[in-house]
């Protein structure tokens, strides 16, 4: 064997070129699928992420009608001993009620239907955490010609947050990610910028009977802290809800189209203004993990404790089947471009293997006529094959993992129609890539397959050879 | 000592519209420790019977033994075994594995036999001392000469000890020094080693050398010479 070896290691670096091509054509291979999945993968991630964590939960328990119909009607006592119940199944992390329902805010003359959730602000800290979401940052006109007479950024930093103008932030990092300066210049500029885009927030108090506004609805509505907000909506049984509430803070939302249109108030504030004492519309249920066995063990797990009752628990894909379907949809038309993918680099490493074996005919008819069994050559050229893998792949991986980790942590910011694509759809327009997962591993065995299948063929080649006819080649 | 015998050989190639008798009733036997030549215009069928000889290609009829042994009743992989261990080739081309140097191409059929370290070297080093090429061990045959590289390509098929060497056309590509010093080369191990060459030529200092002479046209044996 390690002669084989041997020969086979000397065989690759005859023809340097030759084994270069092949192992550059492993190396795109593994680089280009581990790269593009890995979007994929991070969008869909963030994309799943931003709707869990906006308020749904892994799983929530909602009346059962309430999925098809959500009218406050369809809403439930709330009982302290099902939640703790809940809480004691394993991978549930936590248990918060919600009160969601529609009502329509105005301001003035500008008025626009609103999503309303009531929520605990205190035991919402442990779940979507609204308060970690305040705005604290805005780029306004103003800020800018403030930071353009004090002079202390220069021409290429004013211009990035010229073009940022109006928008809002809720960490510095965000406001980095999405200015999107060199690391140099965030430590000497983002500090200054930071004293002039401050802005003043609040959050709710335990007992609050004001509103939080989420950004773009506050833009629209053109209200900010301290001013009030009417609502109007239908409350239980038909009852007409109606109330003015003062705005105690903006929220960011990630997703654009929640952040569109979200009011968050307290749950006693809620129930008075629908009034619906003592009744929430969903517990949402937080897990360990988001793998679809965790979900579905712990869905079944609460769906025990709720038998005999009006209440279920739905998972998060089944909340929002359209996120689910357009993820879904997506992953498979990614898949169809990896398959073309595979199927072109497939056809460049089958090419280079079937001139390597033109190249050699002779050789091999040598090998034989002087006593070397077919079965060790055979062997030869599959630990070449091997090496050529090795060597590809191992490049491959090498190169997709530091870019992989690096976008990880510091997604690509879109800009322009595209971003405006994204927002559209739902979707924040960052793009970062999901962690070395088993994903990673999953195209570094795809693309060995495709070598091993690529070797098949001279494999063939030599168990058929003709001593006689190879010679003569 | 017979340690080949070819009786009626024939071998006829199928094309689309005649056949061709390259070999066509071919009966010879060689004895231990020959040199002999087959000489003819080409096309008689001088390769054709060396490659019958040599079991790279099966007789459309006739029986070829070499010690004993008919060639057409071993299995593909026998055939290839029995090869390595009776039959040693020599190509006009001379056909080295490029990536192993002079040294490893001569060991190579020992390592197919498994033969240990300590065997393989002392024989390799008597083999290339014996052709000339001591002082070449560790080169590669891209970084030899033509004559250098046939030289080791006779010390590789006489390695494994086989009971003859075929050689086809071996002088084919060297100039008339080289020639001369194969050639030279070649009859001492055949006195040596007692190992039997048959080899294929045109060449008419090679069929000067020859102890025995066989002239082939169209495929049949028009004279057997033996000298003194």
């Amino acid at each position: 064997m390690k002669d084989e070896i041997k020969i086979a290691w000397r065989n690759l670096w005859r023809n340097k070129r030759r084994t270069f091509i092949t192992a550059a054509s492993v190396f795109f291979a593994v680089f280009f699928a581990v790269i593009m999945r890995s979007y994929q993968l991070g969008t869909y991630d963030m994309v799943i992420n931003n709707f869990i964590e906006s308020f749904s939960g892994h799983l929530k328990i909602q009346h059962e009608k309430y999925q098809d119909n959500p009218l406050i009607d369809y809403s439930f006592e709330y009982n302290d001993n099902l939640a703790e119940a809940i809480s004691g199944i394993e991978s549930v992390t936590s248990v918060v009620p919600h009160l969601e329902s529609f009502a329509l805010v105005s301001n003035g003359p500008q008025s626009k239907g609103a999503a309303v959730i009531a929520i605990d602000p205190v035991m919402e800290r442990d779940f979507s955490n609204p308060e970690n979401n305040l705005v604290r940052y805005r780029i306004t006109p103003e800020s800018i010609v403030q930071m353009k007479n004090e002079n202390v950024l220069p021409a290429h930093v004013i211009g990035e947050l010229e073009k940022n103008t109006g928008r809002a932030y809720s960490s510095r990092g965000r406001l980095e990610l999405e200015l999107g300066l060199p690391a140099s210049d965030n430590q000497l500029y983002i500090p200054p910028i930071l004293d002039n885009i401050q802005v003043k927030n609040g959050y709710l108090e335990e007992q609050d009977n004001g509103v939080l506004v989420s950004d773009r609805l506050a833009g629209f509505l053109k209200v900010s802290l301290g001013d009030t907000v009417i609502l109007m909506g239908q409350g239980y049984r038909g009852v007409s809800a109606a109330g003015i509430f003062a705005v105690r803070g903006i929220i960011k939302m990630p997703s654009p189209d929640i952040d569109n249109r979200l009011i968050i108030m307290t749950i006693p504030t809620a129930q008075e203004f629908f009034g619906c004492e003592g009744m929430i519309t969903s517990l949402a249920v937080n897990l360990t993990g988001r793998s679809n066995r965790t979900i579905r063990t712990a869905q079944e797990g609460i769906n025990s404790l709720l038998s005999g009752g009006s209440t279920v628990a739905r998972t998060w894909y089944e909340l929002n089947p359209v996120l689910y379907q357009q993820i879904q949809g997506d992953s498979q038309s990614g898949a169809a471009m990896l398959g073309l993918l595979y199927f072109i680099i497939f056809f460049g490493i089958f090419g280079t293997v079937l001139m390597m074996i033109a190249e050699r005919k002779r050789e091999f008819g040598v090998l034989v006529a002087i006593g070397m069994q077919k079965g060790r050559l055979k062997r030869i050229l599959s630990i070449e094959m091997l090496f050529l893998g090795i060597m590809g792949l191992a490049a491959g991986l090498m190169a997709s993992m530091p870019l992989i980790l690096y976008f990880n942590h510091y997604p690509i910011v879109l800009k322009g129609d595209l971003a405006k694509m994204m927002e559209d759809y739902g979707w924040d327009a960052v793009m970062p890539t999901a962690p070395v997962g088993p994903y990673f591993y999953m195209q570094a065995a795809v693309v060995a397959i495709m070598v091993i299948i690529a070797t098949i063929y001279p494999l063939r080649k030599i168990g058929r050879l003709k001593e006689i006819e190879a010679l003569r080649s | 000592m017979k340690v080949l015998e070819l009786k009626d050989v024939h071998k006829t190639y199928n094309s689309s519209e005649v056949k061709v008798h390259a070999v066509n009733g071919v009966t010879l036997d060689f004895d231990e420790a020959e040199f002999a030549a087959i000489v003819g215009p080409s096309g008689s069928g001088k390769t054709t019977l060396l490659n019958l000889i040599g079991g790279l290609d099966m007789p459309t009829s006739g029986e070829i033994t070499i010690d004993g042994t008919d060639l057409s009743r071993l299995k593909s992989s026998q055939l290839i075994d029995f090869r390595m261990r009776n039959i040693g080739f020599v190509f006009q081309s001379y056909n080295l594995i490029p990536v192993l140097s002079a040294k490893e191409n001569v060991e190579f059929i020992m390592l197919l036999q498994k033969w240990s370290k300590e065997e393989r070297e002392k024989r390799t080093f008597e083999l290339l001392k014996a052709v000339g090429l001591s002082d070449r061990v560790n080169s590669r045959p891209s970084k030899m000469s033509g004559g250098q590289q046939q030289r080791v390509a006779v010390a590789r098929a006489l390695a494994s000890r086989p009971k003859f060497v075929l050689a086809d056309e071996p002088t084919a590509n060297l100039d008339s020094k080289s020639a001369a010093n194969l050639l030279e080369i070649m009859e001492k191990l055949n006195h040596e080693e007692k190992v039997t060459f048959i080899f294929s030529t045109h060449d008419a200092r090679v069929v000067k050398m020859a102890h025995r002479v066989i002239t082939l046209e169209d495929g049949k044996v028009v004279s057997d010479e033996v000298r003194e």
